[in-house]
């Protein structure tokens, strides 16, 4: 069964970038004592540790003739970044406060600075009005960044929007590393999938739980469970950015306690972060943590270079389709079919949040230097 | 065929599918459930909350049997296919 859907007249030419929201920017480890540039949401951000290791971001244009600030050889001394071409000195806020040749500094001197938090494992930066980043919540991943839990975890660029992106891993059909083949498997005739939609705390949940399955070898290798078990497949996605996807296994008839804790099951937690870099090329954060076999070497390497395997596919792929759709006319039609149910809820939930975050477009410095 | 439940907010919207099925079964926050033919309509139904229509719009309806799909336009080269290497 099919049903044509016609795009949004006009879409292409309106930002599709959802603001007033949190997105991942970089991972911990790669902010450090040195200047640092990513474009997140089609602006370009500079970041550095102070020398208490707090992280800090601001604009990567100086304001004097727009050279990068991420570019040699600007450089940091103590907690100022020293712009590499006249020297103009920015303290941890973003405030100028040295310009070469004169004591006065210009009272319009001063680079955006960007609400900029650190948690599990990640450096997540607010795009929008300053005013509103506390009452946007960041979604949680703590098992990135806890004992319990070994991480492999990497960044893929990817020329196409992001919007491709999250069709892509909401999307049912998707084969995911973890069981090859997330329908076609044995038990996909008796189990059925759930999307959920929790409006008001704005998450799409699509779950597949298989009460007695077969082991999979990698997870008898790995676990050391003999026999069936029963496999929870549960996609978690806080749009815009955050997507977790939870995979459970334990032999059969094992379930986690009342309490929550749940002693007797192996955890896999793969989670993906999707942060625009432009309207056409998105950041695509991939990480993958699991409980058991903590030390195995072996089991990093192989969850590593199989989730980047399947990254890199979906890259080759997406990048493919953002070239034939980038400049495509109005009104182009597509197809949707029961796969699709997770993926239509999710497109729903960012057009929600696109039309709430939506302001007007920043003040470029020209207009600021104008005043 | 019973939705998995794990959200358990005041307004959670839920749709069950078996995979290789044809239907899809709608359960609204308010309890009203529906069975569809593809998202699209299903969709459409539980967001009508609180006016759920009788029925899901079935997929195909109004599409003539004979539709006949217009051309998919090409406007940059970027975005047209094959080999870009002269043929000798």
């Amino acid at each position: 069964m099919v049903r044509v859907t016609a795009d949004a007249p006009g879409r292409d030419r309106m930002t599709s970038i959802v603001r007033n929201q949190w997105y991942v920017a970089a991972y911990g480890r790669e902010i450090g004592r040195e200047v640092f540039g990513r474009t997140i949401c089609g602006e370009s951000i500079l970041f550095w540790r102070r020398e208490d290791g707090t992280v800090t971001a601001m604009s990567d244009r100086c304001v004097h003739r727009r050279f990068p600030l991420s570019e040699k050889p600007s450089h940091l001394v103590g907690d100022t970044v020293v712009c590499g071409y006249h020297g103009f000195t920015y303290d941890a806020d973003g405030k100028c406060v040295a310009v070469p040749g004169q004591t006065r500094v210009p009272r319009t001197a001063r680079l955006k600075s960007y609400p900029v938090v650190e948690q599990d494992s990640f450096v997540w930066v607010f795009i929008g009005d300053d005013d509103r980043s506390d009452s946007v919540p960041i979604p949680r991943a703590p098992w990135l960044d806890q004992e319990g839990y070994t991480t492999v975890s990497g960044m893929e660029p990817l020329a196409a929007r992001a919007s491709l992106l999250v069709d892509n891993l909401m999307d049912l059909s998707h084969e995911t590393y973890l069981h090859g083949g997330y329908i076609g498997t044995p038990e996909v005739a008796n189990t059925p999938i759930t999307t959920e939609v929790d409006e008001d705390a704005q998450v799409v949940y699509v779950s597949r739980h298989m009460d007695d399955a077969d082991c999979p070898p990698f997870y008898a290798k790995s676990t050391g469970i003999q026999g069936r078990i029963v496999r929870w497949q549960d996609i978690e996605f806080h749009p815009p950015c955050l997507y977790l996807l939870h995979s459970r296994v334990a032999p059969v008839g094992v379930l986690p306690d009342e309490d929550g804790s749940d002693p007797g099951g192996f955890h896999v937690e793969v989670v993906y972060a999707i942060t625009p870099e432009t309207e056409h090329s998105t950041h695509d954060f991939w990480a993958v943590a699991r409980d058991f076999a903590l030390e195995d070497e072996g089991v990093s390497d192989f969850l590593r270079e199989s989730n980047r395997t399947v990254v890199l596919q979906d890259v080759v792929a997406l990048d493919a389709l953002e070239r034939v759709l980038a400049g495509e006319p109005d009104g182009y039609q597509e197809l949707s079919i029961n796969i699709d149910t997770g993926g239509l809820a999710a497109r729903r939930i960012i057009a929600a949040q696109a039309a709430a975050g939506a302001e007007q477009v920043p003040d470029s410095p020209a207009t600021l230097a104008s005043r | 065929m019973a939705p998995t439940r794990v959200l358990d907010g005041d307004r959670v919207t839920r749709v069950a599918w078996l995979p290789g099925s044809d239907r899809l079964l709608g359960e609204c926050s308010c309890g009203s459930r529906a069975e569809g033919g593809d998202p699209i309509g299903m969709w459409e139904w539980l967001l009508a909350h609180p006016d759920h229509p009788a029925q899901v719009t079935e997929p195909d309806a109004g599409t003539p049997v004979d539709h006949v799909p217009p051309p998919h336009r090409v406007l940059r080269p970027e975005q047209a296919a094959g080999p870009r290497t002269p043929l000798r």
